[in-house]
């Protein structure tokens, strides 16, 4: 063959190590010489074996060299006696026997003394009586073992039925319907591991079966409850007990210890509901099964976050990881397991139980997600994408499967290698939840703090663990027709996304102030768009608006913007000018001025049209429901003959 | 993945290949591009075995560019097909090897540096064919555009800037009909088939 290739068998030329001290060095045996090594090999030979009829005709005489051998032989190769001792010596007997042997062959050459008669081989008796007789004997004891156990059985049935026992075999086989079980020799035992369900963890989950003993059932019957089942699960006892994961966001705290010990508070009920003892096996397998799963969770998230680099380091202290959220704030998981061995009193942190208060703050919602998101990699690691040929490695994604063919390019199949971890995904969702709960806190206060105009936010019901939307509508009460102001946010997971009503995208950070002054922003120039629209429909004439002056003092967030409105037959105007620091004034103007008086410069009587200087109108003093109602009315004011 | 156009670039007669290669990276780093690793074409042909009939010759090509996948060609008479498959394809073609017989010697490859100038991708290959150099191939890539007949005049012009203008820059025969389709990652090998085959038949450096 063109391919094959050539490959060379030899052994290592190690020595066999004699000791390894304590700094991990080595100390190799000197090699064996030459001598040595035939020496060696010579004392393997076991020269009593060789022949047997030899050694069956001179038993006698061996025995007493037998145990001498077996005395020379303790020390071993390594004794201080001569190397080829042992050796020399199995050859001293051989010869010994060799010489007897010639000797007793010469003296029964002659005749005289010894004569070998050829052994009679023993007559086989061969009564077929017997033999019957024998058959007899063995199959009535057999007969008898069966008869014995028939009776057993017979009578442990009667008694089961007469004391309305649980049966044994029954309970087996339910608990077969829903667990892998299997015999091994003499015992029961089953599998309540996930590595069917495609779970990859190392521990495994095997429990044992065994019969209940008969006067505990009997003590159960007697006492009230439920039936108690006539076989008994083992469970090793590291899954024992109840354990869960326990997810927690709280303020980052100055010293890391103080967080881990109060958060080590956490409530875990010591057993199940239920004494132990008493527990149906179906309870408590499950209880075992969900102690597996957490385990393996809890190992999984740790050797994540041990691997992962972020800026901020996860942290991984005994029974609890730690990591940075959003800045301030921190995700702690923590793997809480008891297993009923040591009494809850016996805390070596003195660790008061908290109450029904700090138990509120574990996040049911992120611990779902976690056991959502293993079962999600269970499931995957079982189901490969269909169709994927015979021939073709399993496990890739269907996008991988396809990148050959559909000749991906190196920045495509870069992507696709890129994999999350399950703690980047579940610090997206805890980064998530944040967010939403921050940016529904400042809408609910500004909805609180301004009630003119409304502001009404509608979450979108149907949104992902890590995005959500909100459309907020800005419009003031009874004018909600004449203009409303709507913009979307997109909650993400570390940043806001507002589309605006004319279109324009703002990516707002994690810091909610900015919501909060966009908002503002927001409202600010509802109230302007609504009152020129009021105009409109009051017939009102717009001469000039602008939603950034340049004019007055520098604003803190926005610019301040002003419109300028002629009555529908021009004597009034009304100016509006609009800071979001100082609020709304208005200013009205009117011509003929009131105010005209002919002096030396100005001395014709039709300079009085031009309108004279603005006079701010005090709004708080005005009636109206809101502004928009008291420009209306102003308006209607205004546009009426006086 | 944009428009890829192909060019060969003439060797004098008294230079040698690294010679080149080496004054147009320098050019190219002038302008302000950045290396970006190597590139690698290859090319391998199979014969099929004269009792099936007429002997038909199907190319296997390798583009780094696209490393997942194994292009293979087949020329029967008027017209190609290609098949684009994925690794495993080069293993199947081992199985077939009583029916396609490789031939070793036709093995051809272009390889060299990579270099991204903002939108446009240039890689400066040196074709050699059994360790026998045989000539230079430039390829620019075009990322933003899949439509040739847009970006055609472009890179003609970025062409003739790179190359000087004793060059003479014609859009590729393989592109000429297909300038207002999209263009796709095969195209590219179909170009680079082309010139492949033409060097095969120069024995020697290929100038013209």
């Amino acid at each position: 063959m063109a391919n094959s290739v050539n490959i060379s068998i030899e052994a290592p030329i190690e020595n066999q190590i004699q000791e390894i001290t304590y700094d991990g060095q080595e100390i190799y045996q000197a090699p064996l010489s030459m001598s040595e090594n035939l020496a060696r090999l010579a004392q393997k030979i076991d020269f009593s074996k060789t022949d047997d009829e030899f050694c069956n005709i001179k038993k006698e005489g061996e025995c007493s060299s037998d145990t001498k051998s077996e005395d020379e032989k303790e020390p071993g190769y390594q004794s201080s006696l001569w190397p080829w001792d042992s050796v020399r010596n199995k050859l001293r007997n051989a010869l010994t026997e060799v010489c007897v042997l010639a000797d007793v062959l010469s003296i029964a050459k002659e005749k005289r003394y010894m004569v070998l008669d050829p052994v009679q081989p023993e007559q086989q008796e061969n009564r077929p009586m017997v033999q019957v007789y024998g058959r007899k004997k063995a199959l009535g004891a057999a007969a008898a073992v069966l008869l014995a156990g028939v009776e057993r059985l017979r009578a442990s049935e009667t008694m089961r039925m007469t004391r309305n026992m649980p049966d044994f075999h029954i309970d087996l086989l339910r608990l077969r319907q829903n667990w892998r079980l299997k015999k091994v020799s003499n015992t029961i035992v089953g599998d309540l591991s996930y590595r069917t369900a495609g779970s990859k963890f190392s521990q495994t989950g095997v429990f044992e079966v065994t019969k209940a003993p008969e006067e505990q059932i009997a003590q159960a019957m007697n006492a009230a409850g439920p039936v108690p089942s006539a076989l008994r699960v083992t469970v090793p006892p590291e899954l024992q007990g109840v354990a869960f994961i326990s997810v927690l966001c709280q303020k980052e705290q100055e010293d890391v210890v103080t967080a881990t010990l109060s958060s080590a508070a956490l409530n875990c009920p010591s057993s199940l509901p239920g004494e132990g003892a008493e527990l149906h096996w179906q309870q408590k397998l499950e209880a075992a099964q969900n102690v597996l799963f957490c385990k393996e969770l809890f190992a999984r998230l740790a050797a994540e976050a041990v691997q992962l680099d972020a800026s901020i380091p996860h942290m991984v202290v005994g029974n609890q990881i730690m990591a940075t959220v959003l800045p301030g704030i921190q995700l702690l998981i923590g793997l809480c397991h008891n297993n009923g061995q040591n009494t809850n009193n016996a805390n070596p942190e003195g660790v008061k139980p908290e109450g029904p208060s700090g138990k509120s703050d574990h996040d049911h919602v992120l611990e779902h997600s976690l056991h959502q998101l293993l079962r999600a990699v269970h499931h995957s690691n079982t189901h490969h994408p269909f169709p994927h040929p015979a021939t073709g490695p399993l496990g890739p994604s269907k996008r991988r499967c396809l990148a050959g063919p559909m000749a991906a390019d190196r920045y495509e199949l870069l992507d696709m290698s890129k994999e999350q971890s399950l703690l980047e995904q579940i610090i997206q969702q805890a980064q998530h939840f944040f967010m939403r709960r921050r940016s529904e806190y400042v809408l609910d206060t500004i909805a609180k703090e301004v009630k003119d105009p409304l502001i009404v936010s509608h979450w979108n019901a149907l949104n992902s663990p890590t995005q959500s939307c909100v459309k907020i509508n800005i419009m003031a009460y009874g004018y909600d027709a004449v203009c409303r102001t709507s913009l979307v946010v997109h909650v993400g997971e570390k940043t806001l996304k507002c589309i605006c009503r004319d279109g324009k995208v703002r990516h707002l950070s994690y810091e909610l102030q900015e919501l909060r002054d966009l908002i503002y922003c927001q409202i600010y120039q509802h109230q302007m768009t609504a009152v020129q629209a009021v105009g409109r429909c009051m017939g009102w004439q717009l001469l000039a608006s602008s939603s950034h002056l340049g004019s007055g003092p520098v604003e803190p967030l926005g610019n301040a913007s002003s419109c300028l409105l002629a009555s529908p037959n021009g004597d009034r105007m009304i100016a509006i000018r609009c800071e979001p620091s100082v609020g709304i004034q208005v200013f009205i103007a009117q011509s003929p001025r009131k105010d005209f008086f002919a002096s030396e410069l100005v001395q014709d009587k039709k300079w009085e049209h031009l309108g004279g200087a603005f006079k701010e109108i005090k709004l708080e003093k005005m009636e109206g429901k809101n502004f928009l109602n008291k420009m209306e009315l102003l308006m209607a004011c205004l546009s009426s003959p006086s | 993945m944009g428009v890829t156009v192909l060019q060969q670039y003439p060797v004098p007669e008294n230079k040698t290949g690294t010679h080149v290669i080496e004054l147009l990276t320098k050019r190219i780093l002038a302008l302000g591009a950045t290396q970006q690793g190597q590139f690698l074409v290859d090319c391998e042909s199979y014969l099929s075995h004269p009792q099936m009939g007429t002997t038909k010759t199907v190319h296997i090509l390798h583009n780094s560019e696209q490393p997942a996948s194994v292009f293979s060609i087949l020329e029967s008479g008027t017209k190609n097909i290609h098949v684009i498959a994925d690794g495993l394809f080069d293993l199947l073609m081992m199985k077939l090897s009583h029916q396609y017989t490789s031939k070793k010697q036709t093995k051809i490859e272009s390889k060299g540096p990579r270099f991204e100038l903002g939108d446009f991708c240039v890689k400066l290959g040196s074709v050699t064919m059994n360790q026998n150099f045989k000539g230079i191939l430039i390829e620019i890539e075009y990322r933003p555009c899949v439509m040739a007949n847009a970006v055609w005049s472009l890179l003609r012009e970025f062409l003739q800037g790179l190359l000087g203008p004793a060059v003479p820059v014609q859009p590729p025969q393989h592109l000429l009909s297909k300038m207002n389709e999209i263009y796709t990652p095969i195209d590219t090998i179909y170009q680079y088939l082309e010139h492949f085959s033409a060097y095969r038949k120069v024995t020697g450096m290929r100038n013209s």
